[in-house]
């Protein structure tokens, strides 16, 4: 077959009846006396049939895509909930006993006050210098006990404890407020296991503090008051990523 | 709602649209099936199945999302198409295919795997618009299939007219071409 592609381009213009009347006339002239491209146009009018004939010939997906779509909408009719399972609220119960079980074993040791040692005191900045110290400010490289002997060596004595005192508070302060604008989200079940696990890593942490303002030194009580306090943060955090989720 | 139940049977709306605009999700889950089969067979041809399903999807979420904007003013399946038509385009944008639609590949059906004995020639068509090029599928579905002129496809598509014509002659060759080896 010969293609004439001066004339063959012209032929979809030709079935849409898209040129002009001159033209549209040299191209049925030429038609007349080339098969070749009476062919090509028979070619292209086949194709537009079928064209014509596939738009009545929907087929459905394949998978039902219904719930999908429901899904989707249901998240956009109602405003986000998040309600937690079973297993997450007993998960959050056992982080509220784990901190709570490990400062009552705490506030009361069986040796003098002093207690056993944990592995996970994480104490880096429970220790603040004295006034006037020259160690004042630095919390660096520092463990629990190793800052409490430190502290008797170097005249630094463990005053109190701060996470950081400024950024965990504000870090604290942020978060409370994240939750506060997202609880709408969440389901009234898991705001009162969030609350109230709040208060009680709250309750914790107020005992510490009091237990340590009579007995500074003891460690144990300092690494469990942060280890508190960062029990807190991480629930804060936790539940302020439920009022993110979709 | 975007009309009453009155209002909307003395427009001529479909009852089952006009509450699912009121919010009846049981409603709009019967427009969907009444037509999740159309915009699905346009979106895998304008987009190819492996987006198909994803596609139709967004389309009937922004379907809900926007059904109290139908006022009945023209049939909802016309309704609907554009609006699908539209998604489907903005899809091909963000992924930046627009660039590269009007790619002159014309051996592009020289991929196409040769027909069973006598396979459904429907199906064989259907996988010749999806190895056409981008640009030319875009517009053949659009112009042979969906039956929009050339002037509306250079507006949804910000081309211009002749581009468009071009690419559908383009793509009616590509299409002869495979189907002439059946």
């Amino acid at each position: 077959m010969k293609m004439h592609t001066e004339w063959t381009d012209k032929l979809s213009d030709y079935l849409d009846d898209e040129l002009e009347a001159a033209e549209r006339a040299a191209v049925d002239a030429h038609l007349r006396e080339c098969a070749d491209c009476s062919a090509v146009l028979n070619d292209l009018r086949r194709v537009i049939a079928l064209a014509q004939s596939a738009a009545v010939d929907a087929r459905p997906p394949q998978a039902d895509l219904w719930t999908g779509v429901a899904g989707r909408i249901d998240r956009i009719r109602q405003p986000r909930r998040v309600s937690l399972t079973v297993t997450q609220l007993a998960a959050a119960a056992v982080l509220v006993a784990a901190v709570s079980g490990g400062l009552a074993w705490q506030f009361a040791p069986p040796f003098g006050g002093q207690g056993l040692r944990s592995e996970t005191s994480a104490t880096d900045d429970v220790v603040r210098a004295l006034p006037g110290s020259p160690e004042r400010g630095t919390r660096e490289g520092r463990s629990a006990d190793g800052g409490a002997a430190a502290g008797a060596e170097s005249g630094v004595a463990i005053v109190g404890v701060s996470l950081a005192d400024d950024q965990y508070d504000a870090a604290v302060a942020d978060l409370e407020r994240a939750l506060n604008q997202g609880r709408g989200k969440l389901d009234k079940a898991t705001i009162a296991v969030v609350e109230q696990n709040l208060q009680t890593i709250d309750q914790a942490i107020a005992q510490a503090r009091e237990a340590l303002a009579s007995d500074p030194a003891n460690s144990y009580l300092s690494g469990h008051l942060v280890e508190a306090r960062r029990r807190k943060l991480d629930l804060l955090r936790r539940a302020t990523a439920l009022t993110d989720m979709d | 709602m975007a009309l009453s139940g009155d209002t909307a049977i003395r427009s001529g709306m479909n009852e089952d649209v006009a509450l699912a605009a009121a919010g009846d999700a049981s409603a709009f889950e019967r427009v969907y099936r009444t037509h999740v089969a159309k915009i699905h067979s346009l979106t895998r041809r304008m987009l190819g199945s492996h987006e198909a399903d994803e596609v139709t999807q967004d389309i009937f979420v922004r379907t809900w999302q926007k059904l109290g904007q139908f006022r009945g003013d023209s049939a909802f399946s016309t309704w609907l198409h554009r609006l699908a038509v539209n998604v489907v385009i903005e899809r091909r944008r963000s992924f930046a295919i627009q660039r590269e639609r009007m790619t002159d590949d014309p051996a592009a059906l020289d991929f196409v795997t040769v027909a069973p004995a006598r396979a459904d020639l429907t199906v064989d068509f259907e996988q010749a618009i999806e190895l056409l090029p981008p640009g030319a599928r875009e517009i053949f579905v659009l112009h042979d299939v969906e039956g929009y002129k050339h002037r509306e496809i250079a507006v949804m598509l910000h081309i211009t007219s002749g581009t468009s014509k071009r690419q559908l002659h383009r793509a009616r060759m590509l299409m002869r071409k495979h189907l002439d080896g059946l």
